[in-house]
């Protein structure tokens, strides 16, 4: 897989020849009008404030301009050109491939592989399965963003919510807050207990190390890593202080660790933001020359059906 | 039997109570035990006081003062005020013992059936194992639920009469706590969510109840607030209600309240509506006079002074030092004039002296604290008025949208007690 810039020339061939009003969501084409657009001309999407009546209107306009990306908001607006009489906004999640926390597959901060892509859509998948089993959200769409992905929830439920609720949200399906009993076998406990435990196994020594813990520590932890995820599994955390040269300080700087681990699996700002745009479904990531994709079944992802037709006729 | 209506008395916001007060009499013409009942109720502390007898009257006289409290409370203070916290601490206190009481006088039917009007919520069925709509809840959990709540409220020996309490029964719908989660009156990641419903004890149904009213309370002293900065000064008995509620803050709280507003009680501009950021900023010929002598003169000084105890008519009720005028309210006036195109004082020398006349005290160059209440002490114009007459100023943020502002110093407000809310999960 070969991520590279599109030329100018690839996004209008993108546009006239490829981009298809059809591979726009339906949870997008629905409420259409009702969205604030954004586009990027090559120095941020800093042209805001469109509005297009109908997906023709829209059409017309990506296949005129070509722009290097294409975002709509998250929120749906009375007047959505002023960005006024706010009426609800779905609530998303961005599971960003190349921002993730720890990446056991050697890529660079900042640089994404198929291997981290494909971490980014574990993720992705388990917090959707948060979403939909414990708290009971339904229509809860996948889009592959072309570094990531994007969960975007459109449950009436919760669209009216503000902030302070979506922070607790993400608290929520991230795990980044210690439950009052961690034992509990069903519950937010449960989803901590996984996420803990999850993050645990992806570490290694020098993570560890680095934050503080005694090598000979960090040694038996790794060695003995089986067991130590057994226990976070089993709830069974304060165990850990068994470990000799686990002390209360040390065993709370590691809890820490693995909650700010949890906490940084998705950019919680933009869950908050309630007037966010987001990259448009169907339209070309011109950074990496890939579609951003609605995901049908992400348990079976496969990027092949992101890469657009100047990608694979340069081939 | 209850009478109709009962149902009131654990929902004031009901329209069983709506009824009630639409009915009521005039509010010259108040029953002194009503007047009495509604300071009285802020310092309840028997079961005596706080049930309500199932005869009409007692439940007319019940809404009655509810809703004289509330006025009565925003005549004199501001949203979020110390006594708007005192009356809200109050009403949630008071609901939780009503549900609590009757509960244990086997009402447990009319209890539900309110709670049933703002969330949804099952039983839980017991049948040989606890089952929530079919999903079986782990035994394990069932008893670490009733002994957490049991732990938090540091109870170690129990009855027959205190345990049912502690014992999960009931399921509502998360998503119906949405208010409580912005009041961070509710953590979600406390709550045991089973496919979307969040397992409690009675005594959590009570208190999650309570504290929803608890919320429509404080919001409805806010709504009170704008309603009152739209029609002038309030009437003389809600003046006497609220300066009476006022005098029983206790003398520790508002000894804290004073200590924690020496640093705050200076203006937060990062508080401040877009429209004042927006005047602050100056603005052009037309809506000058607007936005500098009426929007900023009105809003600093009231959010400055924060008038509290009672109804606000002069600045020198509520400060000792003209410094807070001179130094504090009259600079960023003067700054914002300055800022406008083209300046405002340079073309309109006489507008200054019309600030102060604006601030109550009267037509003065150099105010002293002795002229105050020469002129009037203008309030904040409301949202409506601001978009009526300078409507170039109103341009909404998220968070006037999304609270339903109506009045510059209610958005102020209320960003002030949402930073002071203390949130264990930062």
């Amino acid at each position: 897989m070969q991520f590279r810039e599109a030329t100018p020339d690839e996004r209008k061939l993108f546009y006239l020849e490829e981009w298809n009003k059809k591979d726009l969501p339906d949870f997008i084409l629905h409420t259409l009008s009702l969205r604030e657009f954004g586009f990027d001309y090559g120095e941020g999407p800093s042209h805001r404030y469109n509005q297009f009546m109908t997906v023709e209107q829209l059409s017309d306009f990506l296949k005129n301009r070509a722009p290097y990306a294409a975002y709509a908001s998250v929120a749906l607006y009375e007047q959505p050109s002023m960005r006024k009489g706010w009426l609800k906004s779905e609530l998303v999640f961005d599971v960003d491939a190349k921002d993730l926390p720890i990446k056991t597959c050697g890529c660079s901060a900042g640089a994404v592989c198929e291997k981290c892509l494909d971490e980014a859509r574990q993720i992705a998948s388990m917090f959707a399965e948060t979403l939909r089993s414990d708290l009971d959200l339904r229509n809860i769409n996948f889009v592959y963003s072309g570094r990531g992905f994007h969960i975007r929830v459109n449950d009436d439920a919760i669209m009216t919510m503000e902030q302070t609720e979506r922070t607790q949200i993400v608290e929520y399906v991230t795990g980044s807050i210690v439950p009052t009993d961690m034992t509990i076998a069903f519950g937010y406990s449960q989803v901590f207990r996984d996420r803990v435990a999850r993050v645990f196994d992806r570490l290694d020594e020098q993570k560890l190390i680095e934050i503080g813990m005694r090598k000979a520590l960090v040694q038996q932890l790794i060695k003995e890593k089986e067991k130590v995820i057994a226990m976070m599994r089993k709830g069974k955390l304060q165990d850990l202080q068994n470990f000799s040269g686990m002390g209360q300080k040390t065993f709370g700087q590691l809890v820490d660790y693995l909650m700010k681990l949890n906490s940084a699996l998705t950019d919680g700002k933009v869950t908050i933001d309630t007037k966010r745009i987001l990259r448009l479904p169907s339209s070309l990531h011109s950074g990496v020359s890939m579609k951003c994709v609605l995901v049908r079944d992400i348990e079976h992802f496969s990027i092949e059906s992101a890469i657009p037709k100047f990608m694979r006729e340069g081939k | 039997m209850f009478a109709p209506g009962y149902m009131a008395i654990l929902d004031p916001f009901a329209p069983e109570a709506q009824d009630v007060v639409r009915s009521a009499p005039p509010l010259d013409s108040m029953p002194q035990e009503i007047v009495e009942r509604a300071v009285d109720r802020v310092k309840w502390k028997s079961p005596k006081e706080m049930m309500v007898d199932a005869t009409p009257r007692a439940i007319q006289n019940e809404i009655l003062s509810f809703y004289l409290m509330c006025q009565g409370t925003a005549a004199v203070s501001y949203p979020y005020s110390r006594e708007a916290r005192l009356v809200t601490g109050a009403m949630r206190e008071t609901i939780k013992y009503r549900m609590y009481e009757l509960f244990k006088r086997g009402h447990e039917d009319i209890c539900l059936d309110v709670v049933a009007r703002s969330f949804r919520f099952v039983q839980l069925e017991h049948d040989g194992v606890v089952k929530l709509k079919n999903i079986e809840i782990p035994r394990e959990d069932y008893f670490k639920l009733r002994d957490r709540r049991l732990a938090e409220d540091g109870i170690e020996i129990v009855d027959d009469r205190v345990l049912p309490q502690y014992v999960p029964k009931y399921a509502v719908r998360w998503t119906d706590l949405a208010l409580l989660m912005r009041y961070r009156r509710v953590d979600l990641t406390k709550l045991y969510i089973v496919h979307g419903w969040a397992v409690i004890t009675p005594r959590e149904l009570w208190e999650i109840f309570a504290n929803f009213i608890g919320a429509k309370t404080e919001e409805y002293i806010a709504s009170l607030y704008e309603r009152f900065s739209e029609s002038g000064v309030p009437s003389k008995l809600l003046d006497s209600v609220g300066q009476r509620i006022s005098a029983l803050i206790p003398p520790e709280v508002e000894l804290r309240e004073r200590f924690r507003r020496v640093p705050i009680g200076k203006l937060r501009p990062e508080f401040f509506p877009p429209c004042v950021k927006k005047a602050l900023g100056g603005v052009g010929a037309g809506v000058r006079n607007y936005a500098i002598a009426v929007l900023l003169t009105s809003f600093l000084s009231y959010a400055r002074v924060s008038p509290s105890g009672k109804v606000a008519t002069r600045m020198a009720d509520f400060i000792n030092d003209i410094s807070v005028v001179r130094e504090e309210i009259a600079p960023l006036i003067t700054e914002a004039a300055e800022h406008c195109n083209p300046p405002f004082f340079k073309d309109h020398p006489q507008e200054k002296a019309n600030v102060y006349y604006h601030l109550g005290f009267g037509m003065a160059l150099e105010p002293r604290l002795e002229d105050s209440g020469k002129s009037k002490w203008y309030r904040t114009p409301n949202c409506g008025k601001i978009q009526i007459s300078a409507p170039s100023l109103c341009e909404p943020d998220d968070f006037c949208r999304g609270r339903n502002i109506k009045n510059p110093l209610t958005y102020y407000y209320k960003c002030l007690a949402e930073q002071a809310r203390p949130y264990t999960g930062d």
